[in-house]
């Protein structure tokens, strides 16, 4: 009996320790086992407040100025699929498959610029909704508009970056061949996978739909030049119309839309929002501070915020120790800079660098740190768009030849063209995109103007000459869709 | 424990009839080190009488008359009986091995060997002091049944691959827990270019057994984390007596087990101009003559050695009644066989143990250790399989005609950042790998302090309370500088990077153990506990790009450019209760019982807690009467057991990961926020459901022991990267789900016995098999297949519903056509398609075979096929020791197989590119009708031997077996040690990874280049090989 009282009282004594601790255990643990995160921010705060909202606008400009994308890679692969660069490093990290046209659905390049590009998409489409949920933050519904605007200047951007590597051109069939899935809607769960692709038509539509609402919505300016080179204005959505038109092949909105921007007459520069207009030395545009009224929309970088290993401009093109040099210029007789076209005088044949053998494209210097501004849209394309446009539809006229003009006389002022050196349009239309050649080298052009005209990809060194009748012709449609969408058709 | 084990004798012997008296007295000592045994127990067979051995290793016991047996019994050691002759002296020597009746570590206590119903493999720590290995996980290779741990590779302390029972997860961890002295250690490779297995901070020499719990029963008792299975890891401590010095030391020379035949410079030369004529193009390689002599350099001279290493231990233990201690240093510097990589460990431990009363023991055991580890640019860590600064790479794909120094002793490097190309018209290699071993320098420090305290509170008889609070703080430094000059560091003008990661956790426990019997028969142990544990991490760093002088070399020197690198901060949580019943009849039936409820932070709130258990019996048919009188002389013990339980996952999970999240970055100058992370509002536990069922037996006195365990692990609620169509823009492509199950079955077989046993002469042989098999039952998204890439690039795994995980999924090839020289693929009809690299503009690369017709591209989405398991179906080890006067001699075979590897390096190996080939290539195709696997090489192409996408033509068999240790010792005679005031005195001799014996025509089938990967075991991609060790070693015991 006395053995079991003691076990009680001994018993109770133990539970009582044991309690005790156990209770010091409990008081905290609710907190304990529910953290928060303290360096990245919870999606029901992120509209919380304006500057938090602002920080996602430029979020989105983020978004698209990745290596991956428009901060050097979507500029190199149109650049490198053409005949102006040899590879020099036979690196399939640095897009050589892109280059010799073997690409397969596995490949890199094709799975990270697609992932990318809807990436960006579905930030746009949360921020959207986002914003029209949370407009009393703001307290302001225009600047509500501003960055809708903005955000679907970014979404219709992402739309045509893929029709331009994932799709037949509008010109095979008028657009009735596939486009890409159209994604209009944030996507922040599980399920919704299976998707078919709209047609080219289809995804044009929405493309033009995102850039006539930016055009109406966006501001005409912002409060500085580095501003506007860096955001959308309105300005930045028209010049972008010309080159979605002119990829359509609808040449008369092309003049539509370019007429809001040039003038009918020299001196051209635009009349109304940022006064934008050809710099008097091309080499101004792509040095600090990169802001001119010539650069309507280019991709800054710093010290801090740089494209990433392997995805500059410079480093693809600059030869070390300035970059690694991935892409030499091809000097035979195919590529642009030995075209007898190219005046040696002419200030962007001088753009380039000679080590050895090789000589190197020299447009974005900077390196190794690729600090160069990725241009994006500049006027120079707005006026060469023009031109053609006007040649295709009216033919060879002045305006047109004053365009051309304004663009080659800035480099080469031996250089006049007068209408009597085009027998015809066609030869102002070759005339022209020689000249879109030489201006725009290194600025993701090459195979675009190639294939919005369903002209053959030109091969070089041992690579064949790609006709418009082959797959290779266009991107693959990437593995990753193709698994996870099974609506997805693939490309050939 | 021992003290119960004598009440269970002297239970048992209580039918003994007690007669006239003699008193029996001796010493029982250490066979092999004749030291002292203290505490030994000694019984009278057939009677009550017993007793313990003193400090001296001395006994006296009464026994009576008529007496015959004398039953001795030590823990760790065999328990013999020894027949009484008429002397009244009986020496008694015991072998230490292992032992039914010893005490083995359980979860949260421990339990007599015979009294366990899970199934739980031991380890002595004695195993595995003397391997010349980094970390203790290293060494277990083929110790326990149906635990497979393999080398990646030969880098200096990558982390082994370690799997229980086959992979248990899909997205996470399937990484054992690692439970050390009670606290939940930190696992994985905390590293850069160094690897640096965070385990290898416990040095092997102070481990004194390591427990693997297998089954739900053992292991539910760490619930939510048990999945993968548990490994328990017990340091020394110190024991009564005088004071104990022992030393161990080692030294060993590693170096590549393996290595390929490549060509020759003049073979390259022609080969390779074959090729480019073959791409209509002129020759593009050329010899070069330096000094008179042809430049013919084999690249592997310039990155592999014969690596030095030596190992040293040195630890004091004793004590007196009421305070024990047990202290250790150790210094391990190891050399690995690629050039500058090393490995430098310095640890402490200390243990204390101290009786304060006769109710209260208080405790401590603190181990602190900082480890040092350099290496190259290896390329065979997780992630690098395709960098072209890797040293497994480099050897394969540089043209030999070329050298590494120009005859000015300068670096041969161009300005492009590549070796220089000499008299060659292209690119002949991606990096020189002389400047950048030289230049580059990459290190991981660690250093973790391990230590808890304790107290033992026995309130009651049988009821004991115990707290214990441990910490475990691990601090990483990784510092890396890569040179402007060449490599990597090229293209930003030099790269400084300096990240330090700090680990910190707690873990508090409170255990109420209480142990009764009622009416002599049954006896019950009841557990109640509760334990937390949180953790919180914070890494950060940055990186200095543009150096400022070619001088500097570290991170505090000058460059022009800083930007953050490794920044991010954690915190987790994890609270427990638990509970556990063992209850056994007479030792005749046996029953344990688990319950465990644990809450964890990174869940979905409301999806915290999960609760779990495991329960498991067993029936020892051998105590029965009918057994005893039967069979009982043959089959000295016999058990069936079987258990079932349900334990949880949460090892790898991100501590955030049910949130959605906005992350930030800049845009310009400019801050940004965006979406970075879908999160899960029902995130929550994955469970195991574990059956077990097997028969444990004795034979012959136990002189074989054996063990026989069907399994069955069904896991649900796997945590899928739910895959999202990119089109969807979820970041990632992928949304973290429960959704995944899978099922892992198969049979276990382990003995151990004595083969044979004389005087002078003994061998002792191990045996263990395991034939597993593993199914997906389950996937997200309508069972979307899972591809898996390799460092990113190369996707060769598959994981599908109905196979084995991580299988390949690759496109079937089948040779080469003789007519053209081109490799034959089989597309998803069955057409046999050829390709051909180089075709005139407007044609098709891609025919069908015989007719020229244009085919579609062959592509692994829509042409790929299976090939698994990649998971060894079986294997095991056979490991033996003979004994003869001094001499120890241990042989251990390991053995596994019925598995696919992908030889993705035979891709690279015949790419057609500059890159080198094998000299196999010399087989190629050459003419119409020549039959070969060797396609017509054509300068360029990178598709005819799979390194544009897998290829079953790189499909290999994995089966092989290895002579993985071989060691002889030697002991020398007390006689001799004794004079000279020393106990023990052993010599050995080592050679680690002596032997493969394997089909398989890369360096190694158990090269695993994507570490512990889940999703893309079996591939060798680029991984440098498996390195042999030769080492010998010397124990002093004073």
């Amino acid at each position: 009996m006395k053995n079991s009282i003691q076990f009680i009282q001994k018993t109770g004594i133990a539970l009582a320790f044991i309690g005790g601790t156990f209770i010091f255990s409990g008081c905290n643990s609710e907190e304990l086992l529910n953290p928060v995160p303290i360096t990245s921010i919870s999606d029901v705060s992120a509209f919380a407040t304006p500057a938090r909202i602002l920080n996602q606008v430029n979020g989105l400009y983020n978004n698209i100025q990745s290596g991956q994308l428009y901060g050097g890679r979507f500029q190199v692969y149109h650049d490198i699929r053409g005949e102006e660069f040899l590879n020099e490093t036979t690196n399939g990290v640095t897009g050589f498959q892109t280059w010799n046209h073997t690409l397969v659905a596995s490949a890199n390049e094709v799975n990270n610029l697609w992932n990318q590009v809807y990436f960006t998409i579905n930030n746009c489409n949360l921020f959207i909704e986002g914003v029209e949920a949370n407009k009393a933050i703001l307290g302001n519904d225009a600047l509500a508009n501003n960055y809708i605007a903005e955000a679907r200047f970014i979404r219709g951007l992402c739309y045509y970056t893929l029709l331009t590597l994932y799709s037949r051109p509008f010109a095979d069939g008028n657009g009735s061949k596939l486009g890409v899935p159209l994604r209009l809607k944030g996507e922040k769960s599980d399920g919704g996978n299976d998707l078919a692709r709209a047609t080219v038509a289809e995804t044009y539509a929405k493309v033009l739909e995102d850039l006539n609402f930016a055009e109406t919505n966006l501001p005409a300016n912002y409060s500085s030049a580095l501003l506007n080179t860096t955001r959308a204005h309105k300005n930045t959505a028209i010049a972008l119309k010309t080159r979605v038109y002119l990829s359509m092949q609808r040449y008369a909105d092309v003049i539509t839309e370019a007429n809001k921007l040039v003038p009918t007459a020299a001196p051209f520069k635009a009349a109304s929002g940022v006064a934008h207009e050809l710099q008097a030395d091309i080499t101004k545009t792509f040095a600090a501070p990169y802001t001119t009224t010539e650069s309507i929309f280019s991709m800054p970088f710093t010290d801090v915020d740089l494209p990433g290993t392997q995805n500059g401009l410079g480093s693809y093109y600059n030869p070390g120790p300035r970059g690694i040099g991935d892409f030499s210029l091809n000097l035979t007789a195919a590529g642009i800079i030995n075209n007898p076209a190219f005046n040696a005088a002419d200030a962007r044949k001088k753009m380039v660098t000679v080590v050895g053998t090789k000589t190197y494209l020299n447009k974005f210097a900077l390196g190794p740190q690729h600090l160069d501004y990725a241009p994006v849209i500049r006027y120079a394309e707005i006026l060469l768009n023009a031109a053609e446009a006007i040649a295709r539809t009216s033919g060879v006229n002045d305006r047109a030849i004053a365009l051309l003009n304004a663009v080659r006389k800035r480099s080469d002022a031996s250089k006049t063209f007068a209408a009597a050196d085009f027998a015809d349009t066609n030869a102002f239309i070759s005339a022209l995109l020689l000249e879109r050649r030489m201006e725009l080298l290194g600025e993701g052009f090459r195979s675009l103007d190639c294939t919005r005209l369903l002209l053959p990809i030109p091969g070089k060194a041992n690579v064949a000459t790609i006709l418009p009748t082959q797959p290779d012709y266009i991107w693959p449609i990437p593995q990753g869709e193709l698994i996870a969408n099974k609506l997805c058709l693939p490309n050939n | 424990m021992k003290k119960l084990s004598l009440v269970l004798m002297l239970l048992l012997g209580s039918l003994a009839t007690m007669l006239a008296q003699r008193t029996i007295t001796g010493k029982v000592v250490d066979q092999s080190s004749k030291e002292a045994l203290i505490g030994a127990s000694v019984f009278v067979k057939g009677t009550s009488a017993g007793t313990v051995t003193d400090v001296d290793g001395t006994y006296s016991v009464s026994a009576p008359a008529n007496a015959t047996t004398l039953v001795i019994s030590y823990t760790g050691y065999t328990t013999r009986e020894v027949e009484l002759g008429t002397s009244n002296v009986v020496e008694v020597e015991l072998e230490a091995g292992v032992n039914i009746n010893e005490v083995v570590v359980v979860g949260y206590g421990t339990q007599q060997r015979r009294d366990i119903t899970g199934t739980i493999s031991s380890i002595k720590g004695s195993d595995l002091a003397s391997s010349p290995v980094q970390s203790f996980d290293q060494a277990l290779q083929g110790r326990a049944a149906g635990v497979n741990v393999s080398l990646p590779n030969g880098v200096l302390n990558n982390p082994p691959v370690f799997r229980i029972r086959g992979i248990n997860s899909i997205n996470l961890s399937s990484f054992p827990l690692i439970v050390l002295d009670g606290v939940p250690t930190f696992t994985g490779d905390g590293g850069n270019n160094a690897a640096n297995n965070v385990l290898s901070n416990i040095n092997p020499n102070d481990i004194e057994s390591i427990e693997i719990l297998k089954d739900a029963a053992a292991a539910a008792i760490y619930g939510s984390r048990a999945s993968a299975g548990v490994v328990l890891i017990t340091t020394k401590r110190g024991k009564e007596g005088k004071t104990k010095i022992s030393y161990d030391g080692w030294a060993g020379w590693t170096s590549a087990a393996r290595r390929f035949d490549l060509l020759n410079a003049e073979q390259y030369v022609g080969y390779k101009n074959e090729a480019a004529r073959n791409a209509n193009l002129p020759d593009q390689f050329f010899l070069e003559t330096i000094d008179g002599k042809t430049v013919d350099t084999d690249w592997y001279d310039y990155v592999l050695q014969t690596g030095l290493s030596h190992n040293h231990g040195l630890s004091f233990s004793g004590g007196s009644s009421g305070t024990t201690y047990f202290l250790s240093l150790g210094y391990s510097n190891q050399e690995g066989m690629i050039v500058s990589n090393t490995f430098e460990r310095l640890s402490g431990r200390l243990s204390l143990d101290h009786k304060l009363g006769k109710k209260v023991k208080i405790g401590t055991n603190m181990g602190y250790t900082t480890n040092f580890n350099a290496a190259p640019s290896t390329g065979s860590l997780p992630g690098q399989s395709f960098g072209t600064s890797g040293l497994g790479r480099i050897p394969l794909v540089t043209a030999p005609n070329i050298p590494a120094y120009n005859a000015d002793g300068s670096y041969n490097i161009a300005s492009n950042n590549q070796p220089g190309r000499y008299r060659n018209l292209q690119q002949v290699g991606f990096v020189n790998p002389v400047p950048i071993i030289e230049l580059n320098s990459f290190t991981s420090e660690a250093k973790q302090l391990q230590a808890a305290v304790f107290v033992d509170v026995n309130l009651f008889k049988g009821l004991t309370y115990r707290t214990q609070y441990g910490v475990d703080q691990l601090s990483l430094e990784n510092i890396s500088f890569q040179t402007p000059v060449h490599g990597d560091g090229f293209g930003t003008n030099g790269a400084a990077t300096n990240i330090v990661n700090s680990l910190d956790r707690w873990n508090w426990q409170h255990l109420l153990t209480y142990d009764f019997s009622l009416a002599e028969k049954h006896n019950f142990s009841f557990l109640v506990g509760n334990e937390q544990q949180r953790t919180t991490s914070s890494s950060w760093g940055a990186s200095r790009t543009v150096i400022g002088d070619p001088f500097f070399t570290t991170y505090q020197g000058n460059f022009t450019t800083i930007v953050p690198a490794g920044n991010g901060q954690g915190e987790n949580y994890l609270l427990s209760y638990f509970g556990r019943l063992n209850y056994d009849f007479k030792k005749i039936f046996l029953m344990t019982a688990n319950l465990r409820q644990d809450e964890y932070s990174a869940f979905a709130p409301g999806k915290k807690a999960g609760i779990f258990w495991g329960a498991s019996a067993g029936l020892t048919l051998s105590e029965l009467d009918f057994w005893k009188n039967s069979l009982g002389n043959a089959i000295n013990f016999f058990r069936i057991r079987g258990s079932y339980g349900e334990v949880g996952n949460n090892n790898g999970i991100g501590d955030f990961a049910s949130l959605s999240i906005y992350g930030s970055g800049l845009y310009g100058a400019n801050p940004t926020t965006g979406f970075a992370q879908a999160g899960n509002t029902n995130l929550s536990w994955e469970t195991s459901r574990k059956t077990d069922i097997g028969i444990n037996f004795g034979l012959l006195e136990d002189r074989l022991t054996g063990e026989i365990t069907y399994f069955q692990n069904d896991i649900d609620g796997l945590i899928l990267n739910s895959p999202q169509a990119p089109s969807k823009g979820i970041p990632g492509n992928s949304i973290q789900t429960n959704i995944g199950s899978m099922r892992n079955t198969g049979w276990e077989f382990g003995l151990t016995g004595t083969i044979l046993k004389k005087a002078k002469f003994s061998w002792t042989s191990n045996f263990n098999i395991a034939f597993m098999q593993n199914e997906v039952t389950a996937l997200a998204a309508g069972n979307t297949d899972i591809f898996t890439a390799t460092a990113g690039l190369e996707t060769a795994n598959i994981t599908r519903v109905g196979e084995s995980i991580g299988s390949l999924y690759v496109v079937p090839t089948d040779g080469v056509d003789p007519a053209t020289g081109r490799r034959v693929f089989i597309n998803a009809k069955g057409e046999r398609i050829l390709y051909s690299h180089v075709v005139p503009s407007g044609q098709s690369r891609w025919t069908v075979q015989g007719t020229g017709a244009t085919a579609a591209a062959v592509t692994v989405a829509a042409d790929g096929k299976i090939f698994g398991p990649v998971l060894p179906t079986f294997f095991g080890a056979w490991d033996n020791t003979f004994r003869f006067h001094g001499i120890d001699l241990n042989v251990q075979v390991q053995y596994s197989g019925g598995n696919y590897v992908y030889n993705g390096t035979k891709a690279g190996l015949r790419d057609q590119r500059f890159w080198n080939n094998q000299v196999e290539v010399l087989t190629r195709w050459q003419k119409d009708g020549d039959v070969t696997n060797i396609p017509r090489p054509v300068l360029g192409d990178n598709v005819s031997n799979g390194s544009a996408f897998p290829i079953s033509e790189n499909v290999e068999k994995g089966d092989f077996m290895r002579i993985r240790n071989i060691t002889l010792g030697y002991t020398l005679p007390k006689s001799l040690t004794s004079k000279i005031n020393v106990s023990n005195i052993r010599v050995y001799g080592t050679a680690n990874n002596a032997f493969l014996f394997t089909q398989y025509t890369g360096t190694d089938p158990e090269v695993s280049t994507n570490g512990n990967s889940n999703g893309a075991p079996g591939v060798d991609r680029n991984s440098v090989p498996m390195a042999r060790t030769i080492s010998v070693g010397l124990n002093v015991g004073f």
